[in-house]
């Protein structure tokens, strides 16, 4: 459900940063976002809540985040399955960490010239 | 190719609502607590005890959102907790214009301590700010103790967590040191308390922990 409400917020952005560009860039051609895996937001969902409401605005195109599990003496642990964690570092036994994998964020707005070819 | 490369915070525009709830918190010196769950975890049980354990002593108000109906304002209040009841209409969480929306209609006067119960839902409150100082989770042991993991979002950003309905304990299989296990792991730092407002269980340090934030906001050294 809340996926639209992050629509709504990227949209917003697009828009703004389509007004500060002036009528001659404004064909939008993707817009990239970093979504993480803390950040509780569901990629396929937001993809398909873009593609309701925003489609005109370009392709959606989703960078998945993962978390670290980071221990302090061996590092990062490398052997972590997507969606499930780790209480103690396999090599130590010491307690772990986790870092990163909380963005919801808009990297990049990339616009086509105004017959659809990028503009280099 | 022509892009435009400045990396933003989709939630931007909540983000800068939220900061000016912050700003304007901080200048009332009223403590902001935003209460996240599951629905039927107790935030609202929670608040009563709590206030029936502070109304005498600090000036408390509270916010809260549901889809539909105004019961848990119409408890707080019954309770002596001045409230107010957003009702979203079905969207699954508050975002910092609603609480900023509330204020403005509710006219509580100055207070010690607002507490913002939120839609009941582990997953989507935890990406909004509300302007609080910090975001509590509450996690019934009636709801099984594997939910720190599937809710790594919530549980990863609540620095403070409360195991409730602890009087059940006796009833329900549910492995506490597992789930503090969790949480630790999501969020080294965190507060973990098992409380009950049955038998009372932990809300004098719940209260504890809220007298003491309130003094470290206003730069007051708290006694215990």
């Amino acid at each position: 459900m809340h996926e639209l409400s992050i629509v709504e917020g990227l949209l917003k952005l697009v828009l703004a940063d389509r007004a500060e560009r002036g009528p001659s860039d404004r064909a939008v051609r993707a817009v990239r976002v970093a979504i993480g895996e803390l950040a509780s937001v569901e990629p396929t969902q937001l993809a398909h809540a873009w593609q309701s409401v925003a489609s005109e605005h370009g392709e959606l195109v989703v960078e998945w985040c993962r978390a670290r599990q980071v221990c302090a003496t061996c590092g990062e642990v490398p052997e972590r399955q997507p969606g499930s964690w780790l209480r103690l570092c396999p090599a130590c036994g010491d307690p772990l960490r986790v870092e990163g994998g909380d963005e919801l964020d808009l990297v990049e707005i990339e616009y086509a010239n105004e017959n659809g070819a990028l503009r280099c | 190719m022509l892009t435009t490369e400045a990396r933003q915070k989709i939630l931007a525009e909540n983000e800068a609502a939220a900061a000016e709830l912050r700003e304007r918190f901080a200048r009332a010196g009223t403590l902001v607590v935003d209460l996240i769950s599951s629905p039927g975890s107790g935030k609202t049980a929670l608040l009563e005890a709590t206030a029936r354990k502070l109304a005498g002593s600090l000036r408390i108000a509270c916010i809260v959102g549901d889809i539909a109906t105004e019961r848990d304002a119409d408890r707080l209040r019954a309770a002596g907790l001045p409230s107010r009841q957003i009702t979203t209409g079905g969207a699954c969480h508050l975002e910092a214009r609603n609480v900023r929306d509330a204020l403005a209609a509710a006219r509580f006067g100055p207070l010690d301590i607002l507490f913002i119960e939120n839609v009941g839902n582990l997953v989507c409150p935890a990406s909004f700010a509300l302007g609080e100082d910090f975001k509590i989770v509450l996690l019934s042991v009636t709801e099984g103790h594997d939910k720190p993991f599937k809710y790594p979002g919530i549980f990863s950003r609540a620095s403070v967590a409360l195991i409730t309905k602890s009087d059940l304990l006796p009833y329900v299989a549910f492995d506490v040191e597992r789930v503090r296990g969790e949480i630790t792991t999501l969020r080294p730092n965190a507060r973990v308390l098992l409380t009950s407002v049955v038998d009372e269980k932990g809300l004098e340090s719940w209260c504890d922990l809220l007298r003491s934030a309130l003094g470290e906001k206003r730069g007051v050294v708290a006694t215990a």
